[in-house]
């Protein structure tokens, strides 16, 4: 099956400052990667790339059997659904329904399939009570979820989401987890679930819902590892500008089997070992 | 030019449209105006700063970009008074209208809001009303740096520019409308930051680094403003 | 000594039925920290404004409830996002930290001194003489921080302050909370990132539709009625969710304890 995306030797500069060098790596349709590293390291550069927005300088950028050379964004948003930062400020449409409309419109989708996917996207993000709400009288945060829902609307192959938690409180980012981790186990467009590519600060989040870990440091890749694997190490985590999250911490200081990074998983795992049971 | 005191660039871009209008067209109007466009072409605020123009059109050298914004700002002017008015009366007015644009066009471009607010607040003006002049010349650079993230993520929602007219204009709505309702949005927001860094009415700011004034500009300004009435008494004698 | 005292507070927003704050009290002295925890919508922010002396004089609206303020220096408050808070009047980083002092009307010796150490502070010294406009996310509410800071800010009011910021640039802030408070100054701060508060905070508000629905120390972070709804720490909530009895550990530190013992 083709990888959702791939990036074969992709370098990319701005002026003189090289800002991404010969990075190489492959997603799968439905996996779920985060894409991590310190500010400045060339995540949201690689977004552009992957997006269209930019053409890398040299190597190559495959989305699915497209090369992004050949394509613009607004053709690439078939295949590609991305969610940037300040999301917020991009809504305009009179209320929250037209606004996650604009996307699959734009795309020339069948009214009847619009209202559908249109549907299907507030649904996944517990939205439906906001649809006729005028966006700019939600806060912020819902603003944000309104964005995410542009995109989930589109049902692409590849989301792309660009620090998705920032600014939602735990209740709101659990239903942004639960949002995705079904839009990337549901077959979609080419068959498979969505893969999902998600920079972000929040490691808790991340362990929640990702499963991989691609890290970028000074524009090179420098880990390509599972997750689990990458919070296991504290001390290099923190060479990358990471901080181990409470729940990976809680397992190494209790030293509980597996290692889990995940809450129920430890909660489960904490259970066995201490001899009780797991609230149900 | 960036040498001159802030109160000496806004004097000469005051005078400059005054006099068009005061002196008798259209020699009047085409003195002015030449002088106006002229000013647009030497070098814009010194470099470092973002000012306005260059913020609003990026590329290719300061002075042109200046100089072409100028141009095409009046340029529908023209258009409107070729409709409405005979030819002498276009270009007595375009004249004067031109003189107007080149001369707040250049006075944007050369006059960085920072050294505005210091000039004013040095000269004893309250620091709020200072800001009201410099808040409107500094928009625009958050503001196309905000429209170009919008029309990121438009592109990235498919919306293509390509296309017929009616595509195009709707295009321009998904644009513009993000960028109006965000911004309105922030004003409120914008107030409260400003209130509790202190920048209340009738604040007595702390000059930093004041711009010096020369006597000799000073004087400078005084003799425009003479040379405006000078004008002005002598046309309506 | 700074005092903050909000009584039976109740706060309604222009032209809305449903009070924003209903019945809130809050007593916040200096060298405290005191965390508002809630959901969107809650209050947390409200309530900063109300404390910061914004609402309802800048942003309108009905109070009722007494609110007052006792200090040795101003009250300000940093905003959730920071690029609405750039005073667009400075050419550097430096003159935009300078803004806050620059408006107090110091004179301009103490205003350098102030924005030196709130430069420091910040780990902003590699930025002093950039173009405020060209600063990343997490660069900015960094400078936004420092200008507040070099005011000298007797009372200061945080709503959720390291939104913006890389792991490791929260974890710098928090230290600098603490750091603020050891000096005397209070502060109250909004967040959503409940993991961080135990280190940081002496008191937790819990906020719930314009109502404290509890107030106590960090504990109350690892108390079943917060846990349950969902605001408190990660620990305290695995360690629920396993079935294990209360009280709940705090922090990974408290667990590792609790589990050498069992």
């Amino acid at each position: 099956m083709t990888a959702a995306l791939r990036l074969d030797g992709v370098s990319f500069s701005y002026g003189v400052v090289q800002v991404l060098a010969d990075v190489s790596l492959a997603l799968a349709p439905g996996e779920r990667v985060a894409l991590l590293g310190r500010n400045g390291a060339g995540k949201s550069t690689l977004v552009r790339l992957v997006t269209g927005l930019a053409r890398p300088a040299a190597g190559t950028v495959w989305v699915g059997d497209w090369d992004t050379r050949d394509h613009s964004p607004d053709v690439l948003a078939r295949r590609v659904g991305s969610v940037f930062q300040h999301a917020d400020q991009q809504l305009f449409a009179r209320t929250l329904e037209d606004d996650v409309a604009f996307g699959p419109r734009a795309l020339g989708f069948e009214r009847s399939d619009v209202a559908g996917r249109v549907a299907r996207a507030l649904d996944a993000l517990e939205l439906g009570a906001q649809a006729r709400e005028h966006p700019y009288d939600l806060p912020p945060a819902l603003r944000k979820l309104a964005a995410l829902a542009g995109a989930l609307a589109l049902e692409p192959a590849l989301l792309v989401l660009d620090e998705p938690t920032a600014g939602l409180d735990r209740a709101l980012r659990a239903r942004v987890t639960r949002a995705l981790l079904e839009r990337a186990g549901r077959a979609g467009a080419g068959g498979g679930g969505a893969a999902l590519l998600v920079i972000t600060h929040d490691l808790t989040f991340a362990a929640e819902l990702l499963d991989r870990a691609l890290v970028l440091d000074r524009g090179r890749l420098a880990c390509d590892e599972s997750l689990a694997g990458l919070l296991g190490a504290a001390a290099r985590l923190e060479t990358l500008g990471l901080l181990r999250p409470p729940v990976a911490e809680l397992s190494t200081a209790l030293d509980l089997p597996g290692r889990p990074i995940r809450a129920a998983d430890a909660a489960r795992v904490l259970a066995r070992v201490a001899g009780g049971r797991a609230d149900p | 030019m960036t040498r001159l005191h802030p109160f000496t660039l806004l004097a000469i871009a005051g005078a400059l449209p005054a006099l068009a209008w005061i002196l008798p067209a259209p020699v009047g109007g085409l003195a002015t105006a030449v002088v106006a466009l002229a000013l647009t072409l030497t070098p814009g605020a010194s470099p470092g700063s973002t000012n306005t123009v260059t913020a609003v059109s990026p590329g290719s050298r300061p002075g042109l970009v200046v100089f072409r914004t100028a141009l095409l700002t009046a340029a529908p002017f023209w258009l409107f008074l070729l409709l409405l008015h005979d030819l002498p009366t276009t270009i007595a007015i375009g004249l004067r209208v031109t003189t107007m644009v080149a001369s707040f066009v250049w006075v944007v471009g050369a006059l960085p809001p920072p050294r505005l607010v210091e000039a004013m607040v040095a000269a004893g003006w309250s620091a709020s009303v200072a800001y009201v002049f410099a808040a409107t010349l500094a928009a625009a650079p958050v503001l196309r740096a905000r429209a170009r993230r919008i029309a990121d993520a438009q592109r990235c929602r498919g919306l293509s520019a390509r296309g017929g007219l009616a595509h195009r204009l709707r295009a321009l709505w998904a644009l513009a409308l993000p960028l109006i309702l965000s911004a309105l949005h922030e004003v409120d927001e914008r107030a409260l930051a400003l209130e509790t860094r202190r920048l209340v009415p009738g604040a007595r700011r702390t000059s930093l680094s004041p711009p010096p004034d020369r006597g000799a500009e000073r004087l400078a300004r005084w003799g425009l403003v003479a040379a405006c009435a000078a004008a002005l008494g002598w046309r309506l004698r | 000594m700074t005092r903050l005292i909000l009584e039976r507070v109740t706060f309604r927003y222009p032209a809305t039925e449903a009070p924003a704050l209903e019945d809130v009290s809050l007593e916040v002295k200096g060298g405290e920290v005191v965390a508002l925890v809630g959901s969107v919508g809650a209050g947390a922010s409200t309530l900063l404004l109300v404390a910061g002396d914004l609402a309802p004089r800048v942003v309108g609206g009905r109070l009722e409830g007494r609110v007052s303020f006792d200090g040795d220096g101003p009250r300000a408050i940093v905003l959730p996002t920071p690029w609405t808070q750039l005073s667009g009047m400075a050419f550097t980083v430096w003159d935009e930290v300078a803004f806050g002092p620059a408006n107090l009307g110091l004179p301009r010796d103490e205003i350098s001194r102030q924005v030196d150490q709130a430069v420091v502070r910040l780990d902003l010294e590699a930025l002093t003489s950039r173009d405020p406009t060209t600063l990343s996310g997490g660069e900015l509410q960094r400078v936004i921080v420092a200008g507040i800071l070099a005011m000298r800010p007797a009372l200061l009011l945080l709503d959720e302050p390291t939104a913006e910021l890389d792991p490791v640039g929260a974890r710098t802030l928090w230290k600098l909370v603490r750091t603020l408070a050891g000096e005397g100054t209070a502060i109250v701060v909004a967040t959503s990132e409940l993991d961080a508060l135990p280190a940081i905070t002496d008191r937790v508000v819990w906020l719930e539709r314009g109502r404290v629905a509890a107030t106590g120390p960090a504990a109350l972070l690892a108390s079943d009625a917060l846990v349950v709804a969902n605001m408190g720490t990660t620990v305290a909530a695995v360690w629920r969710a396993a079935g294990l009895p209360a009280p709940y550990p705090l922090t990974v530190a408290h667990a590792a304890q609790r589990w050498e013992r069992r």
